[in-house]
């Protein structure tokens, strides 16, 4: 039955929660490293009550909507401009494949020589994390472009324009929007940790206070905020992504 | 009183075509001359690499040939010419994010009808070719024989004079194959279209058609002009019939003679 797979998921949830209490009630557990759930929710509550906490978030959250909405245009931008230009792609598609697999928190204390430690340099950050998912992305939606549907456009006498209109963007559509998504996951990541790293503001410079100063229930707290968020905006752009890829689904 | 010019409703005139592919040239049709007069229902076959795909596509304005000139009712094909000339692929190619509906009123919604009057003429080419209540499926909820109907549908929505199908069963179990040759059939003896029709098969050649061309491998030119004198309609039975073999016996002499 339907119903019954996402509510045992949640009685799941629900049982780890119960054994995590059990475990620091008997003692199992350090409540100094891993306090109670029934410490934390409290908490969780006054935070949110919390202006400067709120304005972290604030902060927070429009460093990861400004480097996504930089992302998505230019990564997708140098990503067709790859895949449409033969001579183009030969020669920057092997760099950016290099590029991707380098892990990006290396530079970060470049990032801060050149942009200090505002806002600024975790746009920045972010961007120089993201775009690559949405480059390769953007490679392989125009590669996935079926070419006999082309044809069939050409023949019923489709000009240019509506070769891309009709065909390009509808088959790209589901990739663009799975690569974006994606995209997304790196992207929080890398705001994230720019801020523990080296911030004035923002949720992670606050997290990586509170464990610093070994506040624990402001932490955990802080982490299931913050898990709450990003997972709620991966199911959005999911949700999206199925729907504009129904037409991808193979019958059962 | 003056008779007016009878054009043949594709003329085919010295079509060569050649490709060059990292230097290496390949010509895929010696100068070919064909002649179709309207109505006539034309089987092109002969072995793989022959060039009778490629004299489609010629006819369908996809690409231009390296010499000598394609006119369709005597005008020169520069271009596709899509209310005149209705192709239908292999593998049906609809586009999967459309319904049957709206794959069947794709060619007019590239012309710019507006959606109800171009949904409302799809609507009815698909009760016509029996798939009415499937009119909303995607085409991965479609059969492989659902789909080619669909692609036929779309091929005649904007009613063209002229039919180009290429190898539009080659994908179909032989079942599906004969029941959708009779349907092309029916559509074409109560239209009167000028039809062109790629195939392996020779038994659906024969069957289907009023006339077969036989092509030979590279360079691709036609070898035998056949006419088909089997009466119609065509029947089932007829395929077991003496003239049915000895037609299909000639054309198979050429290719098997091409094939070494």
């Amino acid at each position: 039955m339907r119903w019954l797979e996402p509510l045992a998921t949640a009685a799941c949830v629900l049982a780890l929660f119960g054994l995590w209490e059990a475990a620091v009630a008997l003692g199992a557990l350090n409540a100094r490293i891993a306090p109670a759930p029934s410490t934390i929710a409290p908490m969780l509550v006054e935070l949110l009550g919390r202006g400067a906490v709120l304005k972290s978030l604030g902060v927070t959250l429009k460093e990861v909507a400004a480097a996504f909405l930089i992302s998505v245009p230019v990564g997708f931008f140098i990503g067709f401009t790859l895949a449409e230009m033969p001579g183009v792609g030969a020669v920057f598609r092997p760099l950016v494949n290099f590029l991707f697999g380098v892990p990006k928190s290396i530079f970060l204390p470049v990032f801060i020589l050149i942009f200090g430690v505002g806002v600024e340099q975790k746009i920045a950050f972010g961007v120089f994390t993201t775009v690559f998912v949405l480059i390769l992305g953007g490679i392989s939606a125009v590669e996935s472009v079926p070419r006999e549907l082309i044809t069939v456009a050409r023949a019923y006498g489709a000009s240019r324009w509506q070769v891309i209109r009709e065909i390009y963007l509808p088959a790209m559509a589901p990739i663009l929007m799975e690569s974006a998504r994606l995209g997304m996951i790196f992207n929080i990541t890398a705001v994230l940790l720019a801020e523990i790293y080296g911030a004035r503001d923002g949720i992670g410079y606050r997290i990586a206070g509170w464990g610093e100063s070994l506040q624990m229930p402001q932490l955990y707290a802080a982490l299931a905020i913050v898990a709450t968020l990003a997972i709620a905006v991966n199911e959005l752009l999911q949700q999206i992504e199925n729907r504009i890829g129904a037409w991808r689904q193979r019958p059962a | 009183m003056t008779q007016p010019i009878a054009h043949s409703a594709v003329s085919v005139r010295g079509v060569t075509q050649v490709f060059t592919v990292d230097g290496q040239t390949t010509v895929a049709l010696a100068p070919t001359d064909l002649e179709v007069p309207p109505g006539q229902f034309v089987a092109l076959v002969g072995p793989s690499g022959c060039g009778k795909s490629t004299l489609l596509s010629l006819v369908a304005g996809l690409r231009l040939p390296t010499g000598g000139a394609l006119l369709c009712n005597g005008e020169p094909i520069s271009g596709p010419m899509p209310q005149r000339i209705g192709m239908i692929f292999q593998e049906a190619n609809l586009l999967p994010w459309l319904t049957a509906t709206e794959n069947v009123a794709f060619p007019l919604k590239l012309r710019g009808v507006p959606k109800r009057e171009r949904l409302e003429a799809a609507r009815r080419m698909l009760e016509l070719t029996g798939l009415g209540d499937f009119a909303d499926r995607l085409p991965h909820q479609l059969s492989g024989g659902m789909k080619q109907r669909v692609s036929i549908g779309r091929g005649l929505v904007q009613d063209p004079g002229v039919l180009l199908l290429d190898e539009p069963f080659a994908a179909l179990d032989e079942q599906t194959r004969m029941v959708l040759g009779d349907e092309v059939l029916k559509i074409w003896s109560s239209t009167g279209k000028t039809v062109l029709f790629v195939t392996h098969n020779l038994s659906e050649a024969v069957y289907l058609a009023d006339r077969i061309i036989v092509f030979s491998a590279r360079p691709g030119r036609i070898v035998d002009d056949v006419p088909v004198d089997l009466p119609r309609p065509r029947t089932f039975s007829m395929m077991s019939s003496e003239r049915f073999g000895a037609l299909k016996d000639r054309i198979w002499a050429h290719i098997r003679d091409a094939d070494h």
